[in-house]
């Protein structure tokens, strides 16, 4: 049974491919295309997902959609509607993009696929809570799923069990607190789709201070449902999310060349607490409710990985699963998964250990790629390497580190990844200024040795796809200070032998250098550059930036 | 011979002027004029998908699918393997022998289409040694793969018409042709600058010897002519799957090595390839005239494409054959190097 899912139109548009249950492979367009989350319909992810399951398209049983275009259809005109004559503009710029497209999905496929066979559509939060329960290891497990907006639903709760969903509880549009928290990521001057995990980072530096003005404009119940007052907002009259009310309550909105002062990061921490506030009380509602103390979360608001932890932290919920694409990334997933389990009444077999589903290249691809760049390069074998590798880095040298399958998801786990030495205090400033260009308040992420995870942080799971945050041991916040964000907190990932091997052991090296199974790691991409796919990408990165050392494979490349 | 030219910095092409030549960077204008167009191109319109949509717009609705030219080498081979097993098609297959095919050549062509149990036209003829010895004997410049691949294009097209076929398989990689000119619609690679000179020289020997040989007077001026009169005569499309797949021959050989007994010759020119005895004539004249041949131009645009490093394709074409070997070739067409 084949099962292509697909999500796209949005942002972050991405196809997965399942094949009897299991994924086979799943890619977003962006690493494609190279268009930052590209929202087009995914022709080149399409392709790389049947051809690695050594299919063609003809070969696919169905297609699914992540979400039901009529009935968003029916949202999108009626917020004009009532928006109007302020929601003009935007109505212009979007009706003819879901005349063109979206509302003649099944001709689309045709068209661009030569697809003619079955296509069904299910609701956009049962994509993500179906991406999120059905590849969990949970047997059973409460569902949260939350993010901007999907048809009407911007979050559900339910339950999941055995191959079945029941969502019982949904919040609607415009009572969102993805929108919410994508209003004031751009009230604080900083880009949609891209500023809210920038948000996260500032939040750090404030104190949540104006937490009480976020009350006012949110009245939120004792079950977790709340109501945006929709006169401090404006998701969808213009050009920005935020009303004149707002910059009254909050200040003035600040400009992307603003500079970041203290009551910008005091309000980014006040967002981010009141945020986690809900989720909390919401996830605490829905643990009363279902008794169930294994808990999957999904949507765009779950890629927020110190909120995950505080509703680990805050509620009786003693498991967590967040698939790696928790983004609408994941409703691919989800869709091909919901259809071949619930729709199709197939038993679950398949756990997504590992976000490693896109695409690899042979060691003679990664060879020419450094051959037809004119880069000198030298082959090493595994132990070599690995010692090689762990010892440049040790000597506070950036790595640029390309191994097998890429990741699926926004996180780079350890096979398009940026590696650096966590122990040099002046490693993030460097990194900063050398290759990422980031803004100084993001901080970096540590990948550690799975079994030394409690050794260096507070957690109380592991954490396979960076999607936890947990507090560095109070002892080893010197140690690690580049991975240790200005809260003492940090966003882990647990590297586990069996699922890389290839990380694990460089990682198990740099311990056996330094005495610290820690290691940076931070995606393999330039700044609003989609994560490197292909090895000329990986080539192209490391030519235009000053990283010190390029491995692809078992070659490593110095400058 | 590669090392005593000047070639190419990026490529493998040597300077030939006026159609080749480098710049004080040493990159040849060919490899310039790619980067110019290499933004814009056409990698959205070279997916699998776009070649199973042509597959569905030229349906057969006879007896075969589609016809694939099949001549024991890795490209067509695989190509035949792709047609019948992945994209599970009726075909025919067709192996054209002038001749001067390998016996290894012809092992891999019986044992592909034994083992997909695909039908099999093979035409053997020598009809053509009089225009082959012809080129040697009045040092014509004129290339003898050109004015054979004008011969195999016309007999394909014509066994096409026969059968009713919509669609004729090639084996061609994204070196060799490109999509735009796409055979059916009356376009040939010919008119590529790389080829220019080439194309001169086989026109003046068409125009001259074979025009006025009786022997030869079916046979088209150019493979313009042969796109014509296949047109007029049945419409039908000429697509190779190599253009829309992402796997470069690395992985089909070890495909079909495994799935259809295939081996590499154990003589043959440039190296990893399995072409016809005639081919190192082809070649040894080529290099004499025009200092590179068209193998050097295929694995030029491979390495533009990043399929190739030009150590690889410098190594490849590394002439390892000897004038006892040409003589030994020639002797079916009395003469002697």
């Amino acid at each position: 049974m084949n099962i292509l899912g697909i999500s796209c139109f949005y942002h972050d548009s991405a196809v997965c491919m399942l094949q009897d249950g299991k994924i086979i492979a799943a890619a977003s367009e962006e690493r494609f295309n190279r268009q930052k989350n590209s929202p087009v319909f995914p022709l080149n992810a399409v392709n790389f997902c049947i051809q690695k399951a050594n299919l063609t398209i003809d070969d696919l049983d169905y297609i699914g959609f992540y979400e039901k275009p009529f009935l968003k259809l029916y949202r999108v005109l009626l917020s004009h509607l009532r928006a109007y004559p302020f929601s003009f503009k935007n109505f212009l710029d979007t009706i003819p993009n879901w005349l063109e497209e979206r509302l003649i999905l099944p001709l689309l496929l045709k068209k661009e696929l030569g697809y003619e066979g079955k296509v069904l559509f299910i609701k956009h939060h049962l994509s993500h809570a179906a991406s999120a329960f059905l590849v969990s290891p949970f047997e059973e497990a409460a569902i949260i799923t939350a993010d901007g907006v999907g048809e009407w639903g911007t979050m559900s709760l339910g339950v999941g069990m055995g191959k079945d969903i029941k969502v019982f509880k949904e919040m609607h549009f415009p009572n969102s607190l993805g929108l919410l928290y994508t209003a004031v990521t751009t009230y604080l001057g900083l880009e949609a789709l891209i500023g809210e995990g920038k948000i996260m980072g500032l939040a750090g530096y404030g104190k949540p201070c104006y937490l009480n003005k976020f009350r006012e404009m949110v009245t939120v119940k004792q079950d977790g449902s709340f109501m945006i007052d929709q006169r401090f907002f404006g998701f969808n009259k213009g050009s920005r999310m935020y009303s004149h009310r707002l910059i009254k309550v909050l200040g003035k909105d600040r400009k992307p060349q603003d500079k970041i002062e203290q009551r910008h990061c005091d309000i980014a921490a006040s967002l981010q607490k009141f945020t986690e506030d809900i989720l909390i009380i919401v996830a605490n509602n829905l643990y009363n409710d279902s008794k169930i103390d294994k808990l999957c979360l999904a949507g765009g608001l779950f890629l927020n990985c110190v909120a995950n932890s505080r509703i680990l932290e805050n509620t009786p919920f003693k498991e967590v699963f967040i698939q790696p694409a928790a983004g609408d990334s994941g409703g691919a997933l989800g869709v091909a998964s919901y259809i071949y389990h619930s729709i199709l009444n197939n038993n679950r077999s398949y756990v997504m250990q590992d976000a490693y589903l896109g695409p690899d290249f042979s060691q003679n691809q990664m060879k020419r790629s450094l051959l037809n760049n004119g880069i000198n390069f030298k082959e090493f074998n595994d132990d070599s390497l690995f010692r090689y590798v762990a010892q440049r880095l040790s000597q506070n040298k950036i790595i640029g580190w390309f191994q097998g399958r890429m990741e699926f998801g926004p996180r780079a786990l350890g096979n398009r990844s940026i590696l650096a030495n966590p122990a040099n205090p002046a490693m993030k400033d460097l990194l900063n200024q050398r290759v990422k260009k980031r803004e100084p308040f993001r901080p970096y992420a540590p990948a550690v040795l799975e079994e030394k995870i409690t050794e260096f942080f507070n957690a109380k799971q592991f954490s396979p796809f960076m999607l936890l945050s947990a507090e560095v041991n109070k002892d080893k916040k010197t140690i690690i200070p580049a991975v240790t964000h200005i809260d003492g907190s940090a966003r882990v990932q647990s590297v586990s032998k069996k699922i890389n091997p290839r990380l694990w052991r460089l990682i198990k090296e740099f311990e056996n250098i330094t005495g610290i199974p820690v290691i940076l790691n931070t995606s393999f991409n330039l700044n609003r550059e989609p994560i490197v796919c292909a090895p000329e990408e990986a080539v192209s990165c490391f030519k235009r930036s000053q990283m010190d050392c390029l491995v692809l494979g078992n070659y490593i490349a110095e400058k | 011979m590669m090392e005593h030219q000047t070639i190419c910095s990026k490529c493998v092409l040597p300077e030939s002027r006026p159609d080749i030549f480098l710049d004080q960077e040493g990159v040849c204008n060919i490899c310039r004029d790619y980067e110019a167009i290499k933004e814009d191109s056409e990698k959205n319109n070279s997916l699998e998908t776009e070649f199973t949509k042509m597959l569905k717009m030229y349906k057969s609705y006879g007896r075969y699918d589609c016809l694939v030219m099949c001549s024991g080498g890795k490209d067509s081979t695989a190509a035949l393997y792709y047609m019948k097993k992945r994209y599970k098609l009726n075909l025919l297959a067709f192996t054209f022998d002038h001749g001067f095919e390998t016996e290894d050549a012809l092992e891999n062509v019986k044992n592909a289409v034994d083992i997909l149990g695909v039908d099999f036209l093979y035409f053997k003829t020598d009809y053509m040694n009089e225009m082959f010895a012809a080129i040697l004997k009045t040092n014509s410049k004129a290339i003898i793969c050109h004015l054979c691949s004008i011969w195999y294009m016309n007999l394909t097209f014509e066994i096409a018409a026969r059968y009713g076929i919509p669609l004729i398989i090639a084996g061609w990689t994204k070196g060799q042709s490109k999509k735009q000119s796409l055979m059916s619609r009356c376009g040939c690679n010919m008119h590529q600058p790389e080829f220019s000179s080439m194309a001169k020289a086989a026109k003046e020997f068409l125009d001259t010897y074979v025009k006025n040989n009786p022997k030869y007077k079916d046979f088209p001026g150019s493979m313009e002519e042969v796109l014509v009169m296949a047109k007029k005569r049945h419409k039908c499309a000429v697509l190779s799957p190599h253009w829309f797949l992402p796997f470069n021959s690395d992985v089909y050989v070890e495909l079909i090595e495994k799935e259809l007994k295939w081996k590499f010759p154990k003589l043959s020119y440039p190296a990893h390839t399995t072409n016809c005895y005639l081919n190192f004539i082809s070649v040894h004249n080529s290099m004499k005239y025009f200092g590179y041949t068209h193998y050097h131009v295929e694995m030029s645009k491979l390495i533009r494409e990043g399929l190739l490093t030009r150590e690889e394709a410098i190594k490849n074409l590394e002439i390892n054959f000897n004038k006892e070997l040409l003589n030994n070739i020639t002797k079916k067409l009395d003469y002697t190097f």
